[in-house]
């Protein structure tokens, strides 16, 4: 997904800089300029006959190499993104695993909506609004009492805060990064700065509960400065929990994730930081009037595809750090679906749950896109 | 010929040869996979008991186990990836695998292997029928053959080093206040030890796991501490079969009151809460702990050749079962005596077995006598010895050597979820497992666990715990039913009240509760004011109608009194 999305930003940064490449400079006109060749008016009829002419046998003949190719990867999406689909059905019934997956598929009983009314027991909602009165403390309850939508709460709520803080971070750092002048210096700290996203989240759990445990370097440092008297285990603060997950997030990814903004960067024609130097632009200036508006359409761009995938908050950071007492506010719909669905071996409750929260995602891709859209940047569709 | 081409050439003379090697391998032995769903060692490929099993029985059994997940997870997803293993042993996703098809019923079997069919009485295979009549599995543990032997306690208990009873004078401690005084004033005297390295070793009084499944060993010593068995999920009153929710006892709040302080006063683990199972046993097994209560399947195995290999065991640092009451007046029954016959889990055979005959053949070939001393013994003369009068021991290389990891994973092969044995050889003789062989349970003592039995006069360890020798009541264990409970009925009803997929309230209840625990708690022993969190704790745990769980526990134990009438 991220090559893809690379070459889209590039393709359009290249689009829009030889228009201000020909008010600046004259001498790197070169390469793009392709684009903006005037098109003669002969061309110009040919091109919207094209556009009108009915597919002919000669024209399929032609572009026959085209059609196959593109034949290839709509079977593809037919068959390993649409046909799975029809699985949702499950949700449907109270589907139990025979020996035969279609013969299950088949027999299984249908039960309607029962698995969606299990999944967010709207009668707890109804009895706490019934013996309070008031909507938030109601909703409130049900929240705490409702299992499923107490594990949706936390995977909005750690995947809008890993969100935020894994995009600030890595367009600062991109930025940062971009603003060192010792080659040298500037490789170095990028590469070490992206080795952690190829760790496993086992291993960073294990360097976080090492970190963070009683005799970690934390507690030491805590300790020696007097802040704690007794080391503080901070497993055991739900407050914490969430927090914890996006540092670790942050300190995972970064990198990686700045490596897409630095591309952008250097994308930016030198020309115009020349010429903002001349005008009088400082540093500070120029990121915030070059660079910035430079990588403006891959930020929007990234970020309406991130908000896509805010539900997809993590399963094995939680999974992995989560205990008895912080679990109300450690659990994601992941852990959620792998603990009835294929725990409990109720793979329709799995179904619906995880159907519900492709739903939600799509409509938070929607909403996202168009609020681009209406910002006048460019949407992803 | 230039090198590379001499490379190339090399290389390919030794794909050849591997491959022929493979060949030959495969047509010697039949080879079945097998699962098990709990934490194991696997064994190397060329591991020698191993293959002499192989070549009595034609049949090698490659066994894998649980790595990280839950028994019902790793079932759940084997079943969805439709790639069984020849054998499983699901725990407790047996009834999944059932539910499923997925399962060869034993019956036409146990007739033709009278091997396999001697392992349960007929009223005790009944146990094991399933709703349509068939016994699709066998549980492999508890079972013993002729007069027991069994010297030692499998089962839960507040252990204590042996060195901590060796400087208080061996006294006698019946209650839990007695239990925490001695390990207070131990640790007052001595915050440190130094182990045989030399190092310096903090002392961490008492911790207690609280993760995961294996958090019962907070939850349920209520349950003991009131002087009733290991039902695991309720207690049952023995007269009168009445069920009483253990949660909520005064007795409870007592326990977790008692918890509470020694947190408060630095007794209990700061980490107990966060810990995990490799965490724990790490602290066990480096001699640092005094005190635990857990069930030593779940410690003992890992922890006591640790502590023997380091040399710990010198030292005191192995532990002693003891059996606590609340008051110190009552009868207890943390050991029980006899086998606990668990019916919902077991070694089965799965359809996608290509010849269910040999697996079974397998099963009841291995409970042959040779067979089964091979697995549990090892080879005469390298393992063990016979002497005049037929009695197998061990001479002491030979037990470091049963102690050694790297060993057991070469040349030991116990295939320990398949059928096996307890008690008396079939020569009248010995012991079936070598545990439970008078001399060798002895012999492997440490001088400080030799003088604590001793003392107490103890021959083995249930005569430490001092529980009531009694017969195990009709209903026992009622967690082989609690442990099959699922938030939705996976069958229909036989009476029509209900079908699949309809919501369980027994299940969902079970469900809750223990979320409910699991938080609460370690919340109760950190806490700062116990008595208000308790009120909040109980308020919580109404919640979860824990009514719903209990009713259907009492309808079982009912009827599990009519079934054995």
């Amino acid at each position: 997904m991220a090559d893809d999305m690379n070459q889209d930003v590039n393709v359009e940064t290249q689009n829009a800089e030889p228009e201000v490449i020909e008010t600046v400079t004259v001498e790197r006109q070169s390469a793009p300029s392709a684009i903006k060749v005037p098109v003669s008016l002969e061309e110009q009829e040919k091109l919207k006959k094209l556009g009108k002419k009915k597919i002919s046998k000669a024209e399929l003949k032609r572009q026959s190499v085209l059609l196959i190719l593109g034949a290839i990867f709509f079977v593809y999406g037919i068959v390993f993104y649409y046909l799975p689909l029809a699985g949702w059905f499950m949700a449907f019934q109270h589907f139990t695993m025979k020996n035969e997956f279609f013969d299950s598929f088949f027999h299984s009983r249908f039960v309607g909506l029962g698995k969606f009314s299990f999944l967010f027991r709207f009668d707890l909602l109804k009895e706490a609004f019934d013996q309070t009165g008031n909507v938030f403390d109601a909703l409130a309850q049900w929240v705490d009492g409702a299992m499923f939508i107490r594990t949706l709460r936390n995977t909005l709520g750690m995947g809008v805060l890993n969100l935020v803080t894994s995009f600030v971070a890595a367009i600062l750092f991109a930025i940062l990064l971009n603003e060192v002048k010792n080659k040298m210096g500037k490789k170095l700290v990028q590469t070490i700065s992206y080795l952690p996203h190829f760790l496993s989240w086992i291993i960073v759990t294990g360097i976080l509960r090492e970190t963070l445990s009683s005799t970690g370097i934390v507690n030491e440092m805590l300790r020696a400065l007097h802040i704690v008297e007794d080391s503080y285990n901070f497993f055991l603060e739900p407050a914490l929990f969430w927090p914890i997950v996006a540092i670790s997030n942050v300190w995972k990814e970064t990198g990686w994730n700045a490596i897409i903004y630095l591309a952008a960067i250097t994308a930016i024609d030198p020309c115009l930081y020349e010429a903002a130097e001349i005008d009088g632009a400082g540093r500070f200036n120029k990121i915030r009037y070059i660079t910035l508006p430079g990588i403006a359409p891959t930020i929007v761009i990234l970020l309406v595809m991130n908000i896509g995938n805010v539900l997809n908050a993590g399963f094995e950071v939680q999974y992995l750090l989560r205990n008895g007492v912080i679990q109300k506010v450690a659990e994601t719909v992941d852990i959620y679906v792998l603990e009835w669905g294929i725990g409990k071996g109720d793979y329709s409750l799995g179904t619906a749950a995880g159907m519900f929260k492709s739903a939600v995602s799509i409509i938070l891709i929607i909403i996202a896109n168009k609020v681009a859209k209406k910002s006048g940047q460019s949407g992803l569709f | 010929m230039n090198s590379k081409k001499f490379i190339a050439l090399g290389a390919l003379s030794m794909l050849g040869a591997a491959a022929l090697v493979g060949c030959d391998k495969k047509s010697k032995y039949t080879e079945f996979t097998m699962f098990s769903a709990m934490e194991g060692s696997e064994l190397n490929p060329d591991n020698d008991i191993q293959n002499i099993i192989a070549e009595k029985t034609g049949v090698r059994v490659k066994e894998t186990w649980l790595t990280g997940q839950t028994a019902e997870e790793a079932v759940g997803s084997i079943i969805a990836s439709g790639k069984l293993p020849d054998f499983i042993d699901g725990g407790n996703g047996m009834t999944q695998l059932y539910a499923g098809g997925y399962l060869v019923a034993w019956d036409p079997y146990l007739e033709k292997y009278p091997n396999l069919k001697e392992m349960y009485t007929d009223a005790e295979w009944e146990n094991f029928r399933q709703s349509d009549g068939k016994i699709y599995w066998a549980n492999v543990f508890n079972n013993t053959y002729g007069a027991p032997k069994a010297p030692g306690h499998n089962d839960e208990a507040f252990w204590i080093q042996v060195r901590v009873l060796e400087w208080a004078g061996y006294p006698e401690i019946k209650t839990l206040d007695e239990y925490f005084d001695l390990i207070e004033r131990y640790y007052k005297e001595n915050p440190t030890f130094t182990d045989p390295t030399g190092a310096e070793v903090p002392i961490i009084p008492y911790t207690v796991q609280a993760q995961d499944w294996l958090y019962f060993a907070l939850e349920n010593p209520p349950q003991f501490l009131d002087g009733y068995p290991n039902d695991g999920s309720v207690i049952v009153e023995r007269d009168t079969g009445k069920v009483i929710d253990y949660n909520t006892t005064d007795t409870a709040k007592a326990y977790f009151k008692k918890m509470n302080e020694e947190y408060q006063k630095g007794i209990v683990d700061k980490e107990f809460a966060t810990q995990n199972h490799d965490q724990y046993i790490q602290k066990l097994s480096k001699g640092q702990v005094l005190g635990i209560c857990d069930q030593n399947w779940d410690f003992n195995y890992d922890v006591q050749p640790a502590l023997k290999t380091a040399g710990l065991d010198e030292l005191g640092c192995e532990y002693i079962p003891l059996g606590l009451t609340i008051d110190g007046k009552r009868e207890q029954r943390w050991h029980t005596y006899g086998d606990t016959l668990n019916a919902s889990s077991g070694c089965a055979v799965t359809t996608s077995c290509k010849d269910p005959d040999k697996a079974f053949k397998f099963l009841s070939d291995i409970l042959e006598q040779e067979i089964h001393d091979l697995r549990y013994w090892g080879v005469k003369d390298v393992d063990y010895l016979v002497d005049e009068n037929g009695v197998y021991y061990r001479t002491q290389e030979m037990r470091d050597k049963q102690n050694d990891t790297a060993y057991k994973a070469s040349h030991m092969c116990q295939y320990s979820y398949m059928p096996q044995w307890l008690g008396t050889s079939r020569d009248g003789i010995n012991a079936m497992q070598p545990q439970e062989q008078p001399i060798e349970f002895r012999a492997s003592f440490s001088k400080p666990l030799a003088t604590c039995f001793d003392k107490y006069g103890a021959e083995g360890y249930p005569d430490l715990i001092g529980s009531v020798i009694e017969e195990n009541t009709a209903w026992f264990p009622m967690w082989s039913y609690s442990n099959e409970l699922k938030p939705a009925y996976p069958e229909d009803a036989a009476d029509g009240s209900h079908k699949a997929g309809d919501v369980w309230p027994a299940g969902v209840a079970w469900e809750n509760m223990g979320k409910c625990k699991h938080e609460w708690l370690p919340k109760l022993v950190m806490s700062e004011d116990f008595d208000a969190d308790w009120e909040a704790y109980m308020a919580d745990y109404k919640k979860c109608k824990p009514e719903d769980f209990l009713n259907e526990m009492q309808e079982v134990v009912y009827q599990r009194i009519e079934a054995a009438k």
